[in-house]
């Protein structure tokens, strides 16, 4: 960043003496560089950058993290107070259950589990997606005896505007190959270690166990992967561009919500 | 001598380490898949377990109706009665259930055994409306107030062979209906809804009188009891009525009492009609193309569509532009129908569904489906059942969800709240909902667990 050629420094008007042929000193304006702004005198024009991350990840988890640089922070905050759902990827495997609820704890049971059929994985999810509308409606601090409290229910925006236990928008199964399963959550409010912890009790209600492999963060409001920036692309033009491509949506996202 | 001494002489046994213990390390990947193929593998439910049927009640209590004795008598000196039971709480019971009925302060339960005891009744007994339930203190006399579910008597004549299809509960009355031996009428008959001759000064309580009503024109499948008259409706289409008719709920063409069950004319005259739901004083039929007619009280523009008088004593055609009508269900003052589609419409006077504002139309309005949980990642979720009770309703989706909506009578609505309820709201069952009975001020759900 500080290679990036910098604008060249500013000039002013100095009255400097000058060098008359001989007899009196008289006072010529010269246009000159203000030492100050030399760049042996400035030194290299960042030193630290300020770097805010949004939305935490795990460290046993994986996928987008936004990070708002320099003046993006305040961006960040105001992104917060949107209240945008996530979108996980949450791999799990049936039969076996740990004290921290993914395969790398120390192993607590191990249950059979060749009775679990997809129909009633699907019911599960069916049951907790319902619970989890309940609650949205719950925290919303709406009251539920008006008529735009039944407007709003209709259109599906009822949504919890401040501090929320974690609740789940919509779960569903991708995949389910028997011992392995694969599930997609859209969640608010939530930690990895929730979805791990959710991914538990599924195994605990279909009378076995199940252990989460895999969580991978999709989508982080309106950042999806195909806006993240890979461990190979960590370089500055790429960053630039990213930040370029970005700086539309969220203004209007955030124009929308706002 | 001394080296055979030495020889017999045992050695001292070695004395133990005592050292340091090993610390915890991270266990190695060997250690920790040893320790996984050795750990022992549980079992908790095998390929072929069956899922069981419950059943979870909520309400009202002190009638004895939810059938939880420790309501209202409880079982220690320092426990409280419970009142109200506002979430669903499971009722354990002796077989599967397989049809259920709500009436005004008690409830029946009934299996398609074939045991001698068929039906159970729990609540208010003051009517005999759940049969002769002879008190354990004094053998002559009869409890007043059953708090847990008991049997219900019935005259059969082959009571090893005969099942129950379906029971009903009104007012003070109610109907059991079995596949061969016709309609079992018992309670109040100061209207004749009991199908017989109308006995003045007769007293109800305590009585051991039950009625069996066998001469309609082809089986009776399907038995619906309004508030104080009875609806019965056969194989063939055709609908019979008795009982009270002072707001010609009996839809005979006139408003007296009808003590004999007499068949319907009107606009139902010809028609093949697959259903009818009564609970109040008003009634309706829905026929096998999906036309809906109603008849009774019209003061709360339950009719008002096809009339302005408040009171109909025949049958009429209600032309809704709704589509092919599938169930309908019919409350004190206000009416719900399921279409084909899936589609709920509701009209009436009281809490409809649609908010604060809407509180009386005669046009049927829609509910959105996105109330029910249609949702875009869910979009074949469908309403398969709708039913009433006498201030609010219940609908039941095809994922086994129960939403229910109206006035909160004592916690009747069972979402955990006092309030009432303007728009559908789920009810959290362990199970799969699979049929729903709403009476006054409690309901029953039939429930499959997952």
């Amino acid at each position: 960043l500080n290679a990036v050629p910098r604008r060249a420094p500013q000039q002013h008007v100095r009255f400097l003496p000058s060098r008359g042929d001989g007899e009196a000193m008289g006072l010529v304006a010269v246009r000159v560089p203000v030492l100050a702004d030399h760049p042996l005198v400035r030194g290299p024009q960042f030193r630290r950058l300020k770097i805010g991350a949004g939305h935490r990840l795990d460290v046993k988890a994986s996928g987008v993290l936004v990070l708002g640089i320099g003046h993006g922070n305040k961006l960040l905050t105001d992104l917060y107070n949107c209240h945008l759902t996530k979108v996980y990827t949450v791999g799990g495997l049936f039969g076996k259950a740990t004290n921290d609820f993914s395969d790398t704890g120390k192993l607590l049971e191990k249950t059979t589990f060749d009775h679990i059929t997809r129909e009633k994985l699907e019911r599960i999810l069916a049951v907790i997606q319902g619970t989890n509308h309940k609650a949205l409606l719950t925290y919303s601090n709406i009251d539920m005896k008006t008529q735009e409290a039944y407007e709003l229910a209709v259109k599906g925006l009822i949504c919890p505007m401040g501090k929320s236990p974690p609740i789940i928008t919509a779960i569903r199964c991708l995949q389910l190959g028997l011992p392995e399963f694969q599930l997609e959550i859209h969640c608010l409010h939530e930690t990895q270690q929730y979805l791990r912890k959710i991914v538990h009790e599924i195994g605990l209600e279909l009378k076995s166990s199940a252990t989460c492999t895999q969580v991978r963060r999709i989508r982080d409001g309106v950042f999806t992967l195909d806006d993240a920036l890979l461990r190979a692309q960590w370089n500055l033009q790429s960053i630039q561009n990213a930040i370029s491509d970005c700086q539309l949506k969220v203004k209007m996202e955030l124009e929308k919500t706002l | 001598a001394l080296r055979a001494a030495l020889r017999g002489a045992r050695r001292p046994s070695p004395v133990p380490l005592r050292g340091l213990a090993r610390p915890a390390r991270p266990q190695s990947v060997r250690q920790l898949r040893e320790a996984d193929e050795a750990s022992p593998i549980f079992q908790y439910v095998g390929k072929t377990a069956k899922r069981k049927d419950r059943v979870f009640v909520w309400g009202f209590s002190y009638s004895g109706a939810l059938g939880i004795p420790s309501f209202v008598k409880p079982d220690a000196g320092w426990k409280k009665p419970r009142r109200i039971q506002a979430t669903p709480y499971r009722l354990e019971t002796a077989e599967k259930i397989s049809s259920a009925a709500c009436g005004y302060g008690f409830t029946l339960l009934s299996s398609s055994t074939t045991d001698i005891t068929k039906v159970w009744g729990m609540g208010l007994n003051k009517d005999s409306q759940l049969g002769f339930q002879r008190s354990r203190r004094d053998p002559t006399k009869g409890y007043e107030y059953v708090l847990e579910p008991s049997p219900v008597p019935l005259p059969l004549e082959r009571p090893q062979q005969t099942r129950v299809l379906q029971v009903s509960c009104g007012r003070a009355h109610s109907l059991i209906l079995t596949d061969s031996e016709g309609v079992f009428t018992m309670g109040n008959n100061a209207y004749g809804q009991c199908g017989r001759k109308v006995v003045e000064d007769e007293t109800y309580s305590e009585s051991h009188l039950i009625h069996q009503l066998k001469e309609f024109d082809s089986t009776v499948v399907q038995v619906v009891c309004g508030q104080d008259h009875s609806l019965f409706r056969t194989k063939k289409g055709t609908v019979y009525a008795c009982g009270w008719g002072a707001d010609g709920q009996t839809g005979l063409g006139h408003y007296n009492i009808t003590s004999v069950p007499t068949k319907l004319q009107g606009d139902i005259a010809g028609v093949n009609i697959v259903q009818v739901t009564s609970y109040g004083d008003c009634c309706l039929a829905v026929s096998d193309e999906g036309d809906i007619f109603g008849w009774g009280n019209s003061e709360y523009l339950q009719l008002a569509c096809v009339t302005e008088t408040t009171q109909v004593n025949v049958p009429r055609h209600l032309p809704f532009k709704v589509g092919k009508i599938k169930e309908a269900a019919c409350g004190g003052t206000g009416n719900v129908v399921l279409t084909e589609e899936g589609n709920v419409f509701v009209w009436g006077y009281g809490i409809l569904g649609k908010g604060p504002k809407l509180m009386e139309t005669a046009v049927p309005e829609l509910i959105p489906p996105s109330l029910f949980g249609c949702s875009d990642s869910s979009p074949d979720t469908r309403v398969a059942h709708v039913r009433c009770g006498l201030s609010h309703f219940a609908a039941l989706t095809n994922r086994g969800e129960l939403f229910v909506w109206g006035k909160n009578l004592r916690g009747c609505l069972g979402i955990g709240r006092m309030e009432d309820q303007y728009f559908p709201w789920r009810v959290t069952v362990p199970g799969e909902v699979v049929d729903v009975a709403c009476g006054v001020d409690h309901m029953v759900s039939l429930v499959k667990s997952f």
